[in-house]
């Protein structure tokens, strides 16, 4: 399953390929065990012979840590600066979280608010569309004139990253109700606002869920890219504090192990965020049943 | 059917017409009137207005032209009354909730209280065979199963008017004989309760109804209306006789036209 996760995670969301349910069903856990072992080898043994090469290469042709370091140097300097490295990756999460719980509220009550009239929405969605096309590195300095270096600033940048992909997938979702079901409501008299909360939006679950897939992992990058920009010191820097820190001491061993810890950082929270959701969406959705099994 | 001083005037149509916006004719010029315990079937081919006529008495749509009435108003004003129900070809059951919580929606939107909810749709799930199933989830269900709790969710209102549009359209012909039957044997039990019937099955409406509406295509309008004097309960030795091949010839004979 986590293996199909990854591919998600790179592929993008609704776009899983289905080729574990459409094989023959095997019978036999033995038969079933050998295949799962034989899909996770290649992959191990192109990781071991990847660090591998890496390490006699850095040995062989003796290069200078600063310019490649080996992997046992990263290691190393992970483990060394690993108060430092916790506490960094520590700051990132709270940044990221915090910005993606608030991209999840504003995205969805924007949507809300815009599936509620198609007057407002005509008027505000372009706008919402022409601030998305606007690159984040330069709202982000905006931001941190309007609200100083630090935390708050980061957060905003995370959250602004995080908020298009909430709102337009909410807002999608929200207008594609399905047609029979909106006459059902309308004949026995629903207000708009029951329409909207008892079904117009649990109907829209599945785009908010995919959403909520592509903001997570955006999360953290507005959160590093935040740090870049608006990022303070005081052994409380984020990972990217840390990482443009490292960079201008050509520490570029930490500056390796802040980035893979980043990249972590980003896979757990998109597995942890993939999985919440397939627990919300199970009480009812059937594909998604479906495509969780295997 | 001869209408007596006593039996009460549900829908009333007077010279009914609905013309679309490109031009189509959907509906021309139909006369009707239908009373208090009717059981009627609209029957006729795709595009012979049925579905329009369904929808202007639901108030989905309004006429272009002519009159509707409908429980004495206006068909906006009969829905708000709560009187009348309705079940679609798709159930469109909400997939996120029970059954119960399916079938007793129409009563939650009104704002009856918990209690009272759930007492009215364990009697609607009774109604139709789906009692043990109340906290099932719709996919669980088969199909018939499906359309089963669908009807339950328009009878749990206790409707006077209950509209069905091809409810069992989308079922294989064994369900769809099982549901026609166990609709029948509800209708006989509450008769005040009027059912209009939109289906494109010959067999279907004369099985089911006590009058059918035949009606025919560019333009929409009835070509006959005839009456099914069988009485009531029916059941299953009825497809077989002489008298329900008669009717069913004649309805045969009227989309013909």
């Amino acid at each position: 399953m986590s293996e199909k996760a990854l591919s998600e995670l790179s592929a993008g969301p609704g776009m899983t390929t289905r080729t574990d349910n459409a094989k023959p069903v095997v019978t036999g856990g033995k038969k079933r065990e050998g295949i799962r072992v034989g899909r996770a080898l290649p992959p191990v043994v192109a990781f071991i012979l990847f660090i591998g090469g890496w390490e006699l290469f850095c040995e062989l042709a003796d290069m200078k840590p600063y310019l490649l370091p080996a992997p046992s140097d990263i290691v190393r300097a992970a483990t060394e600066n690993a108060s430092n490295l916790w506490v960094s990756v520590y700051t990132t999460i709270s940044e990221a979280v915090l910005g993606f719980l608030l991209s999840i509220v504003l995205g969805v009550g924007l949507a809300i608010v815009l599936a509620s009239s198609k007057l407002v929405e005509r008027s505000v969605y372009p706008y919402a569309i022409i601030m998305q096309t606007i690159p984040i590195v330069a709202v982000a300095p905006i931001i941190v004139i309007w609200f100083g270096a630090g935390m708050n600033a980061i957060v905003i940048i995370a959250f602004l990253i995080g908020f298009f992909p909430m709102l337009s997938n909410t807002l999608i979702g929200l207008n594609s109700t399905d047609h029979n079901m909106k006459n059902l409501f309308y004949l026995y008299n629903a207000s708009p606002i029951q329409t909207m909360f008892r079904l117009r939006l649990p109907a829209a679950l599945p785009y908010i869920v995919a959403g909520l897939k592509i903001s997570c992992t955006l999360a953290v990058i507005g959160a590093i890219v935040g740090e870049y920009i608006a990022g303070i010191g005081g052994g409380k820097g984020g990972l990217g504090y840390a990482i443009t820190v490292a960079a201008s001491r050509l520490h570029t061993a930490y500056l390796f192990a802040c980035g893979l810890s980043a990249s972590l950082l980003g896979i757990a929270f998109f597995l942890l965020v993939n999985a919440f959701s397939k627990w919300m969406l199970s009480s009812w959705h059937e594909s998604e049943m479906n495509s969780s099994e295997g | 059917m001869e209408a007596t001083a006593s039996t009460k005037e549900w829908v009333r149509m007077e010279r009914l017409s609905k013309v679309y916006p490109n031009g189509t004719v959907a509906v021309q010029d139909v006369n009707l009137s239908i009373r208090e315990g009717e059981f009627l079937c609209f029957v006729g081919p795709s595009g012979c207005g049925k579905s329009t006529i369904f929808k202007m008495i639901t108030g989905l749509s309004g006429p272009t032209g002519g009159s509707l009435e409908v429980m004495g108003t206006s068909p906006k004003q009969a829905r708000k009354q709560s009187d009348t129900a309705f079940v679609f070809q798709d159930h469109t059951l909400l997939p996120w909730s029970s059954v119960i919580d399916n079938v007793a929606l129409p009563l939650a939107i009104r704002g009856v209280s918990r209690r009272e909810r759930k007492e009215e749709a364990e009697r609607a799930l009774e109604l139709v065979g789906l009692k043990d199933y109340a906290k099932a989830m719709p996919r669980q269900l088969s199909g018939g199963m499906k359309m089963r709790a669908s009807i339950a969710r328009a009878l749990v209102s206790r409707p006077k008017l209950l509209l069905m549009d091809e409810p069992f359209g989308a079922l294989d012909e064994i369900t769809r004989q099982t549901l026609q039957l166990e609709l029948l044997d509800i209708w006989n039990r509450n008769k005040e309760m009027t059912v209009l019937f939109v289906t494109h099955n010959v067999f279907e409406a004369v099985f089911l109804s006590t009058r059918i509406v035949v009606m025919t295509p560019r333009p929409g309008k009835v070509a006959a209306m005839i009456d099914v004097p069988v009485p009531f309960p029916r059941d299953e030795s009825f497809r077989t006789t002489p008298e329900f091949g008669q009717i069913v010839r004649s309805v045969s004979d009227a989309l013909k036209h």
